[in-house]
């Protein structure tokens, strides 16, 4: 009868502080969430704040300012649009490369000889 | 057993009866004890699992209060998902003057991070009993980091939605603007509110969490170099107004609109100012010799014409005291194609009267040139339309005088001329190709449309229209230039002058509208002010700019329209 109730007391402190830790643990998750919850909010609005930004930097009345001011762009004229198959077709390549090469080395004291990388 | 004195057993009998087991009742009763216990604790635990399950949601329950302080809005994008109207949080300083435990100290603290405040003002406000007050409006996140710092109780935060515009007055008069508690009150924004947020914003529910952007037709791009270009246009030619529309003609998205003078949406004063409103959907003009597209599609449509048929222009027109004159007359008989690139008035109302005043007005109303057109857009005016419609009403409204309409509503008969028959109601948002089909109606044979296409590029190429022949685009078009009723009189110097094109013309994909209010004549038009010399170039401009922005591919190998009609006419044998 004694070990019984030994053995429910103890049952009884093992169950109290493992209720109490949950508690204690489910508290700071909670906060955890709050705090987080808080962060998202920040977050959220911070992009939604550079989301406007970046819409005003980009907005065609400002940049179109800038290109005024900066470049010396024209508007493209409708003649200066083109299409791939109005390409003229590649030229071959040059028969004796590595003559060409030596050729163009022999002119030329400075400068580089482009890499031929394409073929080999 | 214990000794019973006498007395005790006679209590005993009295209580339980004679001849009863005690000890078996007191087991009875400790398992009824047990039983209860067991029970209450039972509910106990079952509370507390409901209890849980139920406050899950209670921190973000506490944020969508503090998040519906000012009511949220949706984002409004373009097209392309551009940002056009969006709502940025920013924090607000408000004070509960009842619970500040030293209003003189909280004045010092609050004025050194914020020194623009009014001193004595702050001190006064801050010393009244009022429940709530607010401190100020939108300050810096590095403000309220400050404030937040400095502790003093009964000082706090709000977060507010503040509705901005980046692109400023750029997509105003479709868009609109929303009032201080940001509700619609005008354009798109007053439409979205009808669409249930106003329901929303009633109740406080309406959080950022809980709404998908207003996707709309129009394309910034394009809008912008349309607007930049009747800004141009309306400070070379002197007019009071200028105002213009791009139109797919194939799903009725209105790709872009403006009218000058326009507004900034993020200072609203503005917007109230009568000469800013959206001429395109809120006023009625007599839309002059553009009008004459749809004379000229009724007649071949209803077989009284084909483009080979001829019409007397020989002699003014008489009808009672008033004359019809040609603008430039040729005294003699024209053909259909004549007719439209000399832009006879003559021959348009020969045309109409050749199908006779109920077709006319039937064709109209069939149109859509006799409703009010409505759209997405809250403004909107009802067409002016004669109440008695004589044979001089119906030679008038011919040449496109004596009915005035709205120019969207004009704008989107012209693209049912040239898109293949189907009249399409125009929309603000964003819409497929396979949506409008449904919604289309078919108002004119395939047939008419090929001839208007053909009638179009025609004046393009050497009538009235030859201003705004872009290269490579193809472009098709009509001019037309109507006097202003001042006073119930046709003022002759008070010019409305207009300019349709679709392009490209033998398979149209945009309408471009472009109209002028009141343009003088000036250096380089040789003394005129009529479309052919303003709105003509203006739209000229405007496509140059705005064809490879709206993936049209410049053309140089396409036939002139003599040619194409000549080709059809041998393919249809």
């Amino acid at each position: 009868m004694r070990l019984l109730n030994i053995l429910v007391i103890a049952a009884l402190i093992l169950a109290a502080s493992f209720v109490y830790k949950i508690k204690f643990d489910s508290t700071l998750q909670a906060e955890r969430g709050a705090k987080l919850r808080g962060e998202l909010r920040h977050e959220r609005n911070a992009i939604a704040r550079l989301r406007a930004e970046w819409a005003k930097l980009d907005a065609p009345a400002r940049i179109e300012g800038l290109a005024q001011r900066h470049l010396a762009l024209q508007p493209v004229k409708s003649v200066q649009f083109g299409t791939f198959d109005k390409l003229p077709p590649r030229p071959a390549p040059p028969a004796d490369l590595v003559g060409a090469m030596l050729k163009g080395a022999a002119a030329e004291t400075t400068g580089s000889v482009p890499t031929p990388r394409a073929r080999r | 057993m214990p000794v019973e004195t006498r007395w005790q057993r006679l209590v005993r009998s009295l209580l339980y009866g004679r001849g009863v087991d005690r000890s078996v009742k007191a087991k009875a009763r400790l398992g009824l004890a047990i039983l209860a216990f067991v029970g209450i604790y039972g509910v106990i635990a079952l509370r507390l699992v409901v209890f849980a399950e139920q406050s899950e949601g209670h921190g973000a329950r506490r944020s969508v209060s503090q998040d519906a302080v000012a009511t949220a809005r949706p984002d409004i994008v373009d097209r392309n998902g551009q940002i056009l109207a969006t709502d940025i949080k920013s924090p607000s300083l408000f004070a509960e003057p009842r619970k500040l435990i030293d209003p003189d100290e909280a004045e010092e603290k609050l004025t050194a991070v914020m020194p623009d405040l009014d001193t004595k003002e702050l001190l006064s406000r801050l010393s009244s009993k009022r429940g709530f007050i607010w401190l100020k409006r939108e300050i810096t996140p590095k403000q309220e980091h400050e404030i937040h710092r400095l502790g003093i109780p009964g000082v706090g935060f709000l977060t507010e939605n503040k509705r901005v515009y980046p692109n400023g007055p750029t997509v105003s008069q479709v868009i609109g603007l929303v009032n201080i508690d940001n509700q619609g009150i005008a354009g798109i924004e007053k439409w979205v509110d009808g669409q249930g947020l106003a329901a929303l914003h009633m109740a406080g529910l309406a959080t950022d969490r809980l709404q998908r952007p207003v996707q709309l037709s129009l394309d910034l791009r394009a809008q912008f170099a349309l607007r930049d270009e009747l800004v141009k246009a309306r400070e070379k030619f002197k007019a009071k107004a200028s105002a213009g529309l791009i139109l797919n003609v194939n799903t009725g998205e209105v790709v872009a609109l403006v009218s000058e003078p326009d507004y900034d949406p993020n200072n609203p004063r503005e917007a109230n100012d009568p000469t800013r409103i959206n001429r395109m959907t809120t006023g009625v003009y007599e839309m002059g010799s553009t009008f004459k597209v749809l004379t000229v599609a009724m007649a071949l449509d209803s077989g009284r014409a084909t483009l080979r048929s001829t019409f007397d222009a020989s002699h003014s027109l008489h009808y009672g005291r008033f004359t019809i004159h040609d603008y430039e007359p040729m005294h003699r008989a024209l053909t259909v194609p004549e007719i439209f690139t000399y832009s006879s008035n003559i021959g348009a109302a020969r045309m109409a009267l050749a199908v006779g005043v109920q077709g006319h007005k039937a064709f109209l109303k069939k149109m859509g040139q006799l409703d009010r057109l409505r759209t997405e857009l809250p403004e909107s005016a009802e067409p002016l339309v004669p109440k008695h419609w004589g044979e001089l009403n119906t030679v008038t409204i011919a040449f496109g005088h004596g009915l005035s309409v709205a120019p969207l509503q004009a704008a989107m008969a012209t693209a049912a001329t040239v898109n293949g028959g189907f009249l399409i109601p125009p929309t603000f948002l964003k819409r497929s190709e396979a949506e409008a089909k449904h919604l289309a109606k078919r108002v004119l044979k395939s047939h008419t449309s090929l001839d208007m296409r053909y009638l179009l590029r025609l004046n393009a190429e050497k009538g009235t229209g030859t201003f705004a022949n872009v290269e490579g685009f193809y472009v098709g078009g009509k001019t037309g230039t109507a006097e202003k009723v001042i006073n119930g009189r046709y003022a002759k110097h008070k010019l409305l002058t207009d300019f349709m094109a679709v392009l490209p013309a033998d398979k149209p994909k945009y309408l471009v509208l472009i109209m002028l209010d009141e343009p003088q004549p000036v250096k380089g038009t040789h003394g005129f002010a009529t479309a052919g010399w303003n709105a003509g170039p203006t739209a000229g401009k405007v496509i140059a700019r705005v064809a490879p922005l709206l993936d049209l591919e410049p053309r140089f190998d396409l036939p002139k329209a003599a040619q194409l009609i000549l080709a059809r006419a041998t393919e249809s044998r």
